[in-house]
């Protein structure tokens, strides 16, 4: 695992045309380490779209830069998995090969497709969602991308197909090495996949970090009401006199609480939840 | 349309669009084969002697008859070939992809948006050019039949379908479309705009074309009815007073059909629009034409402005797809 940055982003904001309507992203600033499964999460209309496509090199951005590799070694899976409906899956992926010579790896992407239940006979527009996904998903990893883009990748699958497709492609992205930034509001396919985190929220980056030193940074507390400074307080929820909290600590944590290191969820949860409210 | 000799963003739009490729492939060879029926239908029926070695179909021939009418939709089809061609590049081939978000699957690959969009422009180019000239190819054998071979064709049909300027129309319809398509990103839309653009454009260069080069004048005194020399195309005819100067027949009419008792014409409305002319001292006539030379120098001019519009149309869509896409 290298630490060169395989995603940049500097001062990055994206508006789109048309009166009234705002900055989709603002002011986004990050640096994704090569080699990281980072999770992309946020609220609708946070902007994880826009970043993908932004970083797919599919948009321009309305001001700074984003920093991704070039179209060659990159794949982007967009959120409503876009395929030529009148080519058949053996064709799609014919096209994967005529569209990336030299690199595509023809055994990868039937592997992916292969216990999708469909013949590669079979034309694009007669696939269901999930189908589709997989098929998606073939080609974008046929094409052996450094960096791996997708957007709500797993949403159309039923559980058994999603944790086939993310073993495939957490063992893939082990064995070469590749980054993957994915979009989910699945917080369970998240957890334990994920090595990074980025959260968003009205267009701006809330956190950015690896997991394990995001949870290491953050502790949940149950235990009397008291004045929690001076950690910051995520979120906190009192029930008659007890409290719950999660807070990012300064210092270690002393008091009559009872402490213990927040999971993903925990975490996501109640940062998803104060940003909900806050002003973006 | 061998897929397999074809490479890369090549094979992927030929496989894309094979039916519509076969269907093209189909209505050319059809409509070969219809006008090669005709014609060996018409040989059936022996021409008419009229005289002077004139000779003339027979009215009994019905091979005839049909081959003019389907020489009538032939040449109002090739006529349609430009706009057919630039709605199917700006609809399906590149509104589509924008429309229905299979241009983030097309444009997140290894080649350049420039390659894949010169990819797919190549390929229709080349369709509709070799369209073009299969159905001019069916143009001409009809058309050898219709009018005596080696003169210019003035009139709209062959004037497009024996010249050159439609290969042009061609490259401007598909030029359009690029741009058009991108620009409106709707599939339906697009495909009307660019074929109104196309239309206007076949309208406004039919309308002025004849006023490009100034036309060759021929005059003779009053008498029998001056013609245009060879097989030029007369654009004007008229009066000449003895100073020279044009004069409007109109005027003369108008006296003869004002005075009473010569409705209808006759004897008395040509003796008062003689005396008229007379008076007012017309002595010639004039006829304004274009010469055969101007056929080709004409569809020069026009091939040239389509095909400036053409250059103009394709470098605004790269510029369109680069300003869009990084």
């Amino acid at each position: 695992m290298t630490e060169d940055p395989a995603l940049t982003a500097e001062g990055l904001g994206k508006k789109y045309g048309g009166r009234g309507r705002g900055w989709a992203l603002r002011g986004c600033d990050f640096a994704l380490p090569a080699g990281r499964i980072c999770a992309l999460v946020g609220p609708n209309g946070a902007g994880k779209s826009t970043l993908l496509a932004l970083a797919a090199g599919l948009l321009r951005p309305t001001e700074g830069t984003i920093g991704a590799p070039a179209r060659e070694h990159l794949a982007y899976v967009a959120q409503d998995k876009p395929l030529h409906p009148r080519l058949s899956v053996a064709d799609t992926l014919r096209m994967g090969r005529e569209l990336n010579p030299g690199r595509w790896d023809s055994a990868l992407a039937k592997r992916v497709v292969e216990g999708g239940g469909f013949s590669s006979d079979t034309l694009v527009r007669h696939l269901s969602g999930g189908q589709r996904t997989r098929v998606a998903l073939a080609l974008a990893l046929g094409k052996r991308p450094g960096l791996l883009l997708l957007d709500e990748p797993m949403a159309d699958l039923d559980p058994l197909a999603r944790h086939q497709l993310m073993g495939v492609l957490m063992a893939d992205a082990a064995e070469h090495g590749t980054t993957v930034v994915m979009s989910s509001h699945i917080l369970t396919e998240l957890e334990g996949a994920c090595d990074h985190l980025l959260l968003l929220h009205g267009g701006r980056v809330r956190l950015d970090g690896a997991v394990d030193e995001l949870l290491a940074a953050h502790t949940l507390l149950t235990g009397p009401v008291a004045d929690l400074a001076p950690h910051t307080v995520v979120e906190s929820r009192a029930t008659g006199r007890q409290l719950t909290a999660l807070i990012r600590h300064e210092g270690p944590v002393e008091g009559p609480w009872e402490t213990s290191e927040p999971s993903l969820e925990d975490l996501l949860l109640a940062h998803l939840r104060t940003t909900e409210g806050a002003p973006a | 349309m061998s897929a397999l000799a074809l490479k890369g963003p090549y094979w992927v739009t030929v496989r894309q669009y094979r039916r519509t490729l076969w269907l093209t492939g189909a209505l050319v060879l059809l409509t070969l084969a219809v006008i090669g029926g005709l014609r060996i239908w018409d040989l059936q029926t022996p021409d008419v002697y009229l005289q002077d070695g004139y000779s003339a179909p027979s009215d009994e021939n019905r091979g005839f008859r049909t081959l003019t009418l389907a020489m009538d939709y032939l040449g109002l089809g090739i006529l349609f070939v430009p706009l057919l061609a630039g709605a199917f590049v700006a609809g399906p081939l590149v509104a589509r992809e924008f429309e229905s978000g299979t241009y983030k699957v097309s444009l997140t690959q290894s080649l350049s948006p420039a390659t894949w969009l010169r990819a797919k422009l190549l390929t229709a180019t080349a369709v509709a050019l070799l369209a073009t000239v299969a159905l001019m190819g069916a143009f001409r054998i009809g058309w050898s039949r219709m009018a005596p071979s080696g003169y210019p064709s003035w009139d709209p049909h062959p004037y497009a379908a024996t010249g050159i300027v439609h290969f042009a129309y061609v490259l401007a319809a598909v030029a359009v479309g690029a741009l058009l398509g991108q620009l409106i990103r709707r599939t339906l839309v697009a495909m009307s705009a660019t074929g109104l653009v196309m239309g206007v454009a076949l309208l406004v260069m039919g309308a002025y074309r004849w006023s490009i080069l100034p036309v060759k004048t021929v005059t003779a005194p009053a008498g029998p009815s001056l013609w245009a020399p060879g097989h030029g195309l007369v654009m004007e005819t008229g009066l000449l007073t003895s100073s020279g100067t044009r004069f409007d027949r109109m005027i003369c009419w108008e006296e003869a059909s004002r005075t009473p008792g010569t409705d209808g014409g006759g004897d008395l409305w040509s003796k008062i629009e003689a005396q008229c002319l007379a008076r007012n001292d017309v002595t010639g006539q004039y006829v304004d034409y274009h010469p055969e030379s101007h056929f080709w120098s004409t569809q020069l001019i026009e091939t040239g402005v389509l095909l400036a519009l053409a250059v103009l149309a394709a470098f605004a869509a790269f510029r369109v797809l680069r300003a869009r896409h990084p």
